[in-house]
């Protein structure tokens, strides 16, 4: 087990396209792989760029959006940016928060879902929205959202 | 543009020169004004965290922070207006919001020590008083420097965290921290390790390691930098932890050859509380390594020995030291000549040394005296053959700026730690082509550009090929070698027979590697080369020694900048010693024994007429010549790690032995008399560094007990020996003087004028400022000489056994299963052996993990199970229990070269599938 997310971090840190490497590209590349920062991608990463442990943590612990633990099975975003908030984003939060029973963002109890506030994703035209599993939910009602979130995540799971 | 010109600035209305490239608090500092700082460090790089050094410069918007702004001519610069006064204040509100302070804020700061009851109900966590840096702290003087009339008007917070004191040496409070970022800097900028950063974002921006995890784990070298740079109670030494200190006594460290500038603070009970490196010398710019910085205890240990002691038949029994002098003297007038030996460990200064080898040699009539230390002189001896010096060319901490450095069979960040960082530093700014050349993996293979992995025992033959590469390509320094070099024709002629693919094989080094090390080394402008002989057969180590030197030679490594060759020492003053005649075959300033002018010079210069002119014993020689009762008497002073079981041995076969010592150690229960030495921290002398720097040590605390100097002891023992000559001094001043008036290298060196840089030898009438390059006029009297290069020894492998077989044991393996059976009568472990080998070996073998194999070796045959998981090609190890191997230990011939103890044999084998 250990070996196999070892080699699936050298992968991803291997196939980055970009031509200029850096230490937060090769973070990004792992984050993006795996869901999370694995405590072994940090050594690999550190000796990738030759420098320490200790530096490459600096990075990572810098940027509020790596996560360092596993990810929930799946991933709910919600947008809080200008446009989403005039749009009622807040509600929207609210709401989810209270059907997950978390407070602010995070994993809920069982590793179902994990929640993550979004400043933006760029569709600010079709406000307020949420992404499921990184698909776009837009022009979203507060009614209809636990709704659509549980058909989604539903029909992700069967 | 007018480079390299001063420039001229006003600061406070007065006129101040700085040098290119000073910033303005470099240029204010220089001139005496003060800008408070507190993460400014000088000797690194400006940061510009703090903000506490702004300043207003006339003409210019804003106020600039004065350590990242550079000097510039016409400068017109405010460093206290109350603009200014007022930002600076507003920093301090803010970080004492985060910071304990409650007596910063207190009238009677000045007034309260640790153990008076606080008036205002201040926290334990919150006072100064009880803080472990109180009074030596930056923040603490800098508040008070600044009128911030006692108020802090922020809400203050404590941070709550725990201390960190699980990791050795010093902790960690990170609740005093003021995130100036000076230790993380230090770690990674001038130490070159990052074992600690700075972790998460603004507000909760803290210094720690990756995940949190210990230093343990983090890469910590606890070399204390970042506890010497701490502006607050953050990270302190656990020794001594809340002690203050009476007084800093600057000095060197006695730890290694580095000869590293300490201050060693002394508190009021006369004890040694803490060393701190010195950033103003030239031998170690600051930097100190954990045995520097946090093993100085042994000082004030109560376990020193306090008076002579004289073995009797109920053990030992005090004496006084008149008693003993008198003891001595009438036993050893009956050993003079050969039957006497004088061994010196290498801590003894200068001067102690000088005296001893006098004493030797004019009462004694004994060229048997040596420097105590595991190589000897083999490291050093054929340099003056070939290039006329026993000792390192150039400068270590110059070395940061060399493009290629080759580190050859040297644990150097174990032992002597400081003369790795400029090779570390060098790396990190990526100038620096970094080779290690060892057969272990050492801290530095971590940071090597190339790590050349020979098999083990294949280092000369690796020598060779890079050696036979250089010339073939032509890479050689041809103007230097027709300039300075003989021998060069017939060292040609002999690589011819070299076949360098053979040599990849033998050595396992890929032949690219090879390739590129030589081109590195002899092409590139700057090039050094440091080695020791760690895991070097002692047969070999001669070999070794010539072709090192012959790669420098022909590299044209010498009499230039950041480039040369050194010899690791691994005695503290072993160079000193050497120098000031502590060798069985020079007399001081390497002066041949077997020549008569040199015996007459000394003659007429010590007022004697029978100096011995044949040469003693070395040390390790000595030690075997006591076992054949050849030498009868003998005086050591200090212990050195030459002295293990076997030479205890030796020692005990002595009529009459005189150990001076600090411990009483087995070297010192083996002797008749000991008498009490006193520590480096308790005399005054000087030492010589592995890169000639003669440095002072400086009397810091009494002596403990009746120790005494070597100096004071030889000399009373002289008067009491030969009362009809007046000896020498007691003075190490005296004595140094006398050493300077006979020492041609010596010769033009003040003691005075030996402050934080210390004079590199030859210092003399040509070079009355010491030498820091040395051959930079080639080489003084004859030129440089390369060796032939012996024909190839026939490697250990051969047709019929191309393995090696590593023999080592196991306390414990998972993975097999034991079982008590009845051998005789008595229980006996039986169990199958492991086998392990590499995978590519077992391949060609068709052999896979778990098949019953058999290793032969000319004398052994073994049988196991195979296990491919070795790491080295063509070595098979196996593994076998503990008994069995101390009879297999006993019976080898092989000496492991730094202890001389017995180790296992590396044998030729073959490796064999039984079906």
């Amino acid at each position: 087990m250990a070996e196999d997310i070892k080699s699936q971090i050298q992968r991803a840190i291997n196939s980055q396209p970009q031509k200029t490497v850096t230490m937060l590209s090769c973070l990004l590349a792992v984050h993006d792989e795996c869901g999370f920062i694995p405590t072994e991608a940090i050594e690999i990463i550190a000796s990738k760029n030759d420098t320490s442990i200790n530096d490459v943590w600096a990075v990572a612990s810098f940027y509020t959006n790596f996560r360092f633990t596993p990810p929930a099975k799946n991933i709910i975003e919600i947008c809080w940016g200008p446009t989403c908030h005039l749009m009622g984003a807040q509600q929207i939060l609210s709401a989810v928060q209270d059907n997950l029973s978390l407070e602010s963002e995070g994993d809920t109890e069982d590793g179902f879902v994990s929640l993550k506030y979004n400043t933006c994703i760029g569709a600010c035209s079709q406000a307020p929205v949420i992404t499921i599993n990184h698909h776009p939910v837009h022009s979203i009602s507060t009614d209809k959202i636990l709704e659509k979130i549980n058909k989604e995540l539903k029909r992700k799971n069967d | 543009m007018q480079e390299n010109q001063e420039i001229k600035l006003t600061i406070d209305g007065k006129e101040v020169t700085a040098q290119p490239g000073q910033t303005v608090i470099q240029a204010a500092m220089d001139a005496g004004i003060y800008i408070p700082y507190l993460c400014y460090w000088p000797g690194m790089k400006p940061y510009g965290a703090c903000r506490m050094c702004v300043v207003e410069v006339e003409g210019q918007r804003g106020t600039p922070a004065s350590c990242t702004l550079p000097a510039a001519n016409g400068m017109v610069v405010n460093t206290s207006p109350s603009e200014v006064e007022g930002l600076r204040n507003n920093i301090l509100e803010l970080l004492l919001s985060e910071h304990p302070h409650g007596c910063l804020t207190c009238h009677r700061i000045e007034l309260c020590g640790p153990q008076d009851i606080c008036l205002r109900h201040v926290r334990v966590t919150d006072r100064c008083v009880v803080c472990p840096k109180n009074e030596r702290c930056e923040l603490k003087d800098t508040v008070r420097y600044s009128n911030m009339n006692m108020e802090t008007p922020l809400t203050y917070n404590y941070r709550n965290l725990p201390i960190h004191t699980n990791d050795p040496f010093y902790d960690r409070d990170y609740n005093l921290c003021i995130v100036c970022a000076r230790c993380v800097r230090v770690c990674d900028e001038i130490r070159g390790d990052s074992a600690i950063s700075l972790i998460e974002r603004s507000g909760t921006v803290l210094v720690g390691t990756s995940h949190g995890s210990s230093l343990l784990e983090s890469g910590c070298e606890f070399c204390g930098a970042c506890v010497d740079v701490c502006p607050v109670g953050a990270l302190v030494e656990r020794e001594h932890k809340w002690d203050k200190a009476l007084k800093t006594i600057p000095t060197t460290c006695t730890h290694c050859s580095v000869g590293c500038q300490v201050n060693l603070e002394v508190d009021s009970k006369g004890e040694v509380i803490r060393s701190i490196g010195n950033w103003e010398a030239k031998a170690n710019i600051g930097q100190l390594c954990f045995k520097g910085k946090f093993g100085m205890e042994f000082i004030n240990s109560k376990e020193r020995i306090k008076s002579p002691l004289l073995k009797d038949e109920n053990g030992y029994k005090e004496i006084s030291w008149d008693e003993a002098t008198n003891i001595i003297g009438k036993k050893l007038k009956n050993y003079s000549g050969d039957k006497f030996s004088l061994l010196l460990g290498p801590k003894v200064t200068n001067e102690d040394a000088y005296i001893a080898q006098k004493f030797s040699r004019i009462i004694m009539q004994s060229n048997n005296i040596d420097m105590a230390t595991p190589y000897g002189d083999s490291l050093v001896r054929k340099l003056e053959e070939s290039i006329g010096n026993m000792a390192g060319s150039g400068s270590l901490q110059e070395l940061e700026n060399s493009e290629c450095a080759i580190v050859f069979n040297a644990n150097i960040t174990e032992q002597h730690n400081v003369a790795a960082i400029p090779l570390k530093k060098g790396r990190q700014q990526q100038t620096l082509n970094l080779i290690v050349i060892d057969p272990r993996e050492v801290e530095l293979t971590r940071y090597a550009n190339i790590w050349l992995r020979p098999n083990p025992g294949t280092e000369n033959l690796l020598l060779k090929g890079i050696l036979s590469e250089i010339i073939s390509n032509n890479w050689q320094d041809d103007e230097f070698i027709n300039k300075n070099v003989t021998g060069f024709e017939e060292l040609k002629d002999s690589i011819n027979n070299i076949n360098i693919d053979d040599i990849s094989v033998l050595t396992g080094v890929p032949l690219e590697d090879i390739s590129k090390t030589a081109e590195s080394f002899a092409s590139s402008f700057s090039s050094a080369i440091l080695y020791s002989l760690d895991n070097i057969p002692s047969t070999q180590t001669t070999n070794t020694v010539e072709l090192i030197s012959n790669l420098t030679l022909v590299a044209g490594n010498l009499g230039k900048p950041y480039s040369g060759i050194f010899p690791l020492r691994s005695g503290t003053n072993e160079q000193g010693g050497m120098d000031v005649g502590c060798h069985p075959e020079f007399l001081p300033g390497y002066k041949s024994v077997s020549n008569k002018e040199n015996i007459e010079y000394f003659e007429n210069a010590w007022g004697t007429d029978n100096l011995p002119a044949h040469p003693g014993f070395k040390a390790s020689d000595a030690l075997t010549a006591m076992q054949s009762n050849t030498i009868q008497a003998a005086i050591l002073i200090g212990d050195s790690p030459l002295y293990n079981d076997d030479a205890i041995h030796a020692l005990s076969h002595l009529d009459f032995l005189v150990v001076q010592e600090m411990f009483l150690t087995d070297l010192a229960s083996t002797a008749d008399i000991i008498l009490p030495m006193t520590s480096f921290a308790e005399q005054n002398g000087t030492y010589t560094n592995l890169e000639r720097r003669i440095q002072k040590i400086n009397l810091a605390v009494s002596p403990r007990g009746e120790s005494r100097t070597p100096s004071q002891f030889i000399n009373e023992l002289a008067n009491e020996m030969q009362s009809s000559i007046q000896f020498s001094n007691e003075n190490p001043i005296d004595i140094f003087d006398e050493i300077k008036n006979i020492m041609d290298i010596y010769s033009q060196i003040n003691i005075a004028d030996l402050g934080n840089d210390g004079i590199q030898w030859p210092c003399n009438e040509e070079s009355p400022n010491g030498t820091s390059i040395m051959y930079e006029k080639g080489f003084t009297n004859k030129k440089g000489i390369l060796f032939s290069i012996d024909p190839e020894k026939a490697p250990l492998q051969s047709k019929e056994f191309p393995f090696l077989h590593i023999p080592g044991r196991i306390l414990f393996d998972p993975n097999t299963d034991i079982e008590i059976v009845l051998s005789g009568r008595k229980n006996a472990i039986s169990r199958e052996e492991a086998i392990e080998f590499h995978p590519d070996d077992a391949k060609s073998l068709s052999i896979a993990p778990g098949d019953s194999v058999e290793i032969s070796t000319p004398y052994s045959v073994k049988y196991g199970k195979a296990r491919l998981t070795g790491t080295l090609k063509g070595a098979v190890s196996s593994t076998a229990l503990f008994g069995e191997l101390v009879t297999e230990m006993d019976k080898s011939s092989d000496l492991e070269p730094t202890l001389r103890l017995s180790t296992l044999d590396i044998m030729p084998a073959r490796i064999k599938k039984i079906t």
